[in-house]
């Protein structure tokens, strides 16, 4: 840097040019070495394995004999001999049954919890809490708390006279179960974008609603809701985003059990994959969950975005 | 504050990596010196106590070479092997069962021994050819047969006692429901009042004692009625479509799900266990709510420790075809990648040597497959007062092997899902079995 | 989405007590109700936890004779030391500790060093870079699962420590979003007054733009801390000795095989959840306040 004024003034035309360019070049460099590792990282293990399970749909291969190209029939076979289509409903149950409950129930704490109270700090740092937990781990304790006869739920079922089901084991309850666990471990985390939104709507508004005559439940539809739609798409969005992907409480609480009641789509493709060795059939399994959760993705955002310019005009 | 926290981490970091040993690194501590170590997988924790004793004499005739036995539970054992031959760590040698031979050897897992058979005379002759013939393919051969196991009856001979009845052993049936098979079942079927099937006052709805058991299985329920009318689950071995849309299998099928079901002398598919895979089958038969268990022979043990009352066997009935059982071997796959070849043949000999055979079949373990040390295992189990002759009689008499193809694991899975409700009795046998047969069509097209 | 950042942000820079938070319920009676029904909400989350605490030092009679409710009678570490010794969980710590701490140095530091040469650093293709990374969030991970497991097996990977890490480890488009952002929010005029006084990129780096966010690598570093020790699938496929096993995949296996020595199993539990709740202890005032900085999915 400090060259061009080091450098005497023999040669002026020439120096500051020559000293500018490897000046760019340079720093050029040092972007790309700062750049480098993540760059790697995203090309080796995000592009790469996009373009590869696409490529790799089109065939049939266990990874051990030569590869046979297949065109598109794994993606008719995954539906007509692998319950991918069942796979697909029943992890849309999940959803279904997993985020309209997780949001109300993040919502319904963070309105609950958003005033000055001690009591309430300490509330939300305890709902906050699961959200750290090791899905493993905290499935292997839900298999504890519902089990027909050691578990506490049944227990005090019980004591009011109530004999409860075989949770886990009764195709009515499992995927309910499934969705309780994740919405214990989130409601939370995400009441916390519920309260940033809400901490985040002037006062003036409701004290200008409540001149207009509007009553507590008028001052929440036309004033909260409204204003807590970014927060509210966010959680929403993250979440059925990460709900289709769900495995570890899957795995742990049913192993896709009573049946195949619970065997999401993520499941299914790691028992393809994984243990009938057919990369073939699986890649195309994640080739249609990624368009599922693209399209869905997609016309949340659609929807959210036409409603919001709604508003505003 | 916080480059000191880093520190500390990274010294933390740098230990736990030290401690982790090298093999997880990827980096291998080369040779320990003369002794090798092999890796032996298998499954049955019985049979373990009796290979732990071969081995032990194997370890003492080659002090160099020191064999640890992994148990590998069956539910994942293909799965596991598979895995770890991916991954270049599978075991030097390994059970290999039948349905996932064919896997395995299109797969390129197992090692073809017929050179190495060749180079040190080994001589064929003494194993069953059944057996030789199952492990081979194309001049090739996979494994030295070590064991041989089929389907007989086992059943109650209190029982049999108390209602007067002697268990015959040449029964026979036809497809037509008629025979002295179904005869001997109605009598030996009692209610709660004491009637048998064949009286007329017999209740359907009060049975204390089914007759037999028999369930879904290919290999020891339904495979061998099938075999006696000359059907096949696949047409020949390697065959990469099944034969399931036959009337043999229709016939057969039929006699178990609707004749006899009907006539109420087996027990019904539902109880037998989910898809009537027949998992209760052993509770009932201690219990004495099933008079006769059609079974394998290497749940012998099992039996023998569980149930409170004197066991006979008897030979299954004569079928139209005459008396066939279904037939199967394991043999020890020799991992193709192994990276100690020489010190896995010798084990592998060994264990196909009439030598360690005989430790096996003495203690009562498991038929061996050298045909002349049959007796031993007999006269083992003759001495705890069960009298295995029947399986011989059947081993000697006419088998049919168990099916061999690449994806034949994934196809009976197929098979026996779909000929479950026909079990159950919510789908006829026609439909259940088209349903079968494309599923497992596809799962043998996708296995080869 | 930018604009929940920008509002989480703001809420989270006031402290709590603003006017825009409400008083609270006044009257007496509301009030007891309002702390009853504060109560039950703790009850709903903290008794698995404090639940499965107990039954971790009750014997297996214990937890099947008394309510889960009581604490242990006489507390015993027999199941620990079980699984620790007889199940190789001191190991199964050890791995996860050791693979966490590599994948989240490793993570932190090169998101880091891309989010500076994103937000501060003039080059051709930056944005279009850019927009390859926040294309790139779009993509689930179960789509990459099955490629990366095959990419893995081919290069001889599988099996190994490595694989555990390596997808993480050289940082992640999340982490790089999320600290760019950050970055963003620092004047030029901060770098180009050291670049003037001949200060190269890493220091500028490393000595002015880090001390100024900590906050941000801290949670930054937090996230992929519980990342790492909460991955399951990705470790499970990867592995197949039982000697590189994660707690997550030693905890599955260790169900799985003896599901109905619930002793065994909740200790096996606590100690892939107790690290989480010491940590969650110490940065809790972290977490809650800057987690609404992030655009982190689960």
């Amino acid at each position: 840097m400090s060259v061009a004024a080091a450098t005497p003034a023999i040669g002026k035309h020439k120096a500051p040019a020559v000293t500018a360019d490897t000046e760019r070049r340079r720093k050029i460099r040092t972007a790309f070495t700062f750049l480098a590792p993540s760059l790697v990282g995203v090309v080796l293990f995000l592009v790469i394995p996009v373009i590869l399970v696409i490529i790799l749909s089109l065939a049939q291969w266990n990874l051990l004999t030569p590869i046979k190209w297949v065109g598109f029939s794994n993606y008719a076979n995954i539906f007509r001999y692998d319950q991918f289509g069942h796979s697909l409903i029943v992890t849309a149950y999940y959803v279904l049954l997993n985020i309209p409950v997780q949001t109300v129930v993040a919502l319904g704490l963070a309105l609950l919890l958003n005033n000055k109270l001690r009591g309430s700090a300490f509330v939300r740092v305890v709902a906050v809490l699961p959200f750290l937990a090791t899905p493993v781990a905290m499935s292997v304790v839900w298999t504890w708390f519902f089990d027909p006869t050691n578990g506490i739920v049944n227990q005090l079922l019980a004591h009011v006279g109530i004999t409860g089901p075989a949770w886990l084991s009764d195709s009515a309850t499992a995927m309910p179960i499934v969705a309780f666990a994740n919405i214990w471990q989130y409601a939370g985390y995400n009441m916390l974008f519920f309260l940033a939104g809400l901490q985040g709507i002037p006062p003036s508004l409701y004290e200008a609603a409540s001149i207009d005559g509007a009553g507590r439940v008028a001052q929440f539809r036309r004033v909260t809701l409204p204003l807590l739609r970014p927060a509210l798409l966010f959680v929403l969005v993250t979440g059925v985003i990460g709900s289709f992907q769900v495995f570890d409480t899957a795995y742990v609480l049913t192993d896709g059990g009573p049946g195949n009641a619970t065997t999401v789509a993520n499941l299914n493709i790691y028992n393809t994959a994984f243990q009938g060795f057919r990369i073939g059939e699986a890649s195309a399994m994640s080739v249609i969950l990624f368009l599922v959760i693209l399209v869905i993705t997609v016309a949340q955002f659609t929807y959210f975005n036409r409603r919001t310019t709604y508003e505003i005009a | 504050m916080r480059a000191r926290t880093l520190a500390r981490a990274a010294i933390a970091a740098a230990a736990l990596v030290t401690l982790s040993g090298c093999a997880g690194w990827g980096i291998s501590t080369g040779g320990s010196g003369s002794t090798v170590t092999l890796t032996y997988a298998l499954w049955d924790p019985h049979e373990q106590i009796g290979y732990q004793a071969s081995i032990d004499e194997f370890e003492k005739l080659h002090p160099d070479i020191k064999v640890n036995i992994e148990n590998v539970p069956y539910g994942s054992y293909e799965q596991k092997i598979t895995a770890e031959f991916i991954t270049g760590g599978a075991p030097d040698l390994f059970w290999v069962n039948t349905p996932w031979l064919g896997t395995f050897v299109k797969d390129g897992i197992l090692t073809n021994i017929a050179p190495l058979i060749k180079a040190n005379h080994i001589d064929m002759s003494q194993y069953y050819p059944q057996l030789v013939a199952l492990h081979s393919r194309n001049g090739a051969i996979y494994g030295l047969p070590k064991d041989w196991d089929t389907i007989a009856i086992y059943y109650n001979k209190n029982y049999f006692k108390k209602i007067g009845l002697q268990v015959p052993s040449n029964l026979s049936w036809s497809a037509n429901g008629t025979g002295s098979f179904v005869n001997f079942l109605k009598q030996a079927t009692t209610d709660t009042s004491g009637h048998n099937a064949l009286s007329p006052q017999f209740d359907p709805g009060k049975v204390a004692t089914y007759a037999l058991g028999v369930y879904n299985d290919p290999q020891s329920g339904w495979g061998n009625y099938v075999a006696e009318l000359g059907g096949k689950i696949i047409p020949y071995p390697y065959a990469p479509v099944t034969s399931l849309n036959t009337a043999a299998f229709q016939q057969g099928m039929s006699f178990l799900t609707d004749t006899l079901t009907n006539d109420h002398v087996i027990v019904p598919g539902a109880e037998t266990g989910p898809n009537a895979n027949g998992n209760n089958l052993l509770t009932l038969f201690t219990q004495g709510k099933v008079a006769m268990w059609e079974a394998g022979d290497w749940n012998t043990t099992t039996v023998k420790g569980t149930v409170s009352f004197p066991v006979g066997v008897t030979t299954l009935p004569i079928g139209p075809d005459g008396r066939v059982s279904v037939f199967n071997g394991l043999i020890d796959g020799l991992n193709s990648h192994t990276t100690h070849p020489k010190q896995a043949w010798e084990l592998e000999q060994w264990l196909g040597s009439a030598a360690s055979q005989k430790i096996l079949g003495a203690g009562g373990y498991v038929w061996p497959a050298i045909k002349s040390l049959d007796p031993l295992f007999q006269q083992y189990w003759a001495k705890q007062g069960i009298d295995m002759s029947a399986f011989l009689t059947e081993a000697h008499g006419q088998v049919v092997n168990f099916p061999v193809s690449s994806g034949m694991g994934a196809a009976l899975t197929q098979i026996a899902n779909d000929l479950g409700p026909a079990w159950l009795g919510s789908t006829s046998v026609s439909s259940a079995l088209k349903q079968a047969s494309n599923d497992a069509n596809y799962a043998l097209k996708t296995g080869n | 989405m930018a604009s929940v950042a920008s509002v989480a942000s703001s809420a989270a820079s006031t402290p709590a007590s603003t006017a825009r938070t409400a008083p609270g319920p006044r009257r007496g009676l509301l009030r007891t109700g309002y702390y009853l029904v504060l109560l039950i909400i703790v009850i709903v989350f903290i008794t698995p936890y404090l639940f499965s605490l107990f039954a971790a030092f009750k014997p297996l009679g214990d937890i099947l004779a008394q309510s889960p409710a009581r604490p242990p009678t006489s507390p015993t570490w027999a199941n620990f030391k079980e699984i620790f010794t007889q199940d190789d969980f001191a190991r199964y710590l050890g791995n996860t500790l050791m693979v966490t701490v590599i994948l989240t140095a490793g993570q932190v530091i090169f998101s880091m060093m891309g989010a500076y040469a994103f937000a501060r650093m003039d080059f051709p293709g930056r944005d279009a870079l850019f927009w390859m990374y926040l294309a790139t969030l779009m993509v689930p991970n179960v789509v990459t699962l099955v490629p990366m497991y095959v990419m893995f097996a081919k290069a001889g990977l599988l099996n190994t420590y490595w694989a555990i890490f390596l997808p993480y480890v050289l940082g992640v488009p999340q982490a790089v979003f999320l600290m760019r952002q950050n970055f963003m929010t620092i004047p030029k005029e901060v770098m180009e007054a050291a670049r003037l006084d001949g200060c190269s990129e890493s220091r500028i780096l490393w000595r002015i733009v880090v001390p100024i966010s900590k906050p941000i690598i801290i949670t930054a570093t937090l996230l992929a801390f519980v990342f790492g020790w909460n991955n399951f699938l990705w470790p499970l496929i990867v592995t197949n000795s039982n000697s590189l096993n994660v707690l997550s995949v030693g905890t599955a296996n260790l169900n799985s095989n003896f599901a109905d020595q619930w002793n065994l199993v909740l200790a096996a539990s606590l100690v892939a959840l107790i690290p989480m709740v010491i940590l969650f202890a110490v940065f809790q005032k972290h977490i809650v306040r800057s987690i609404s900085l992030t655009g982190i999915n689960r």
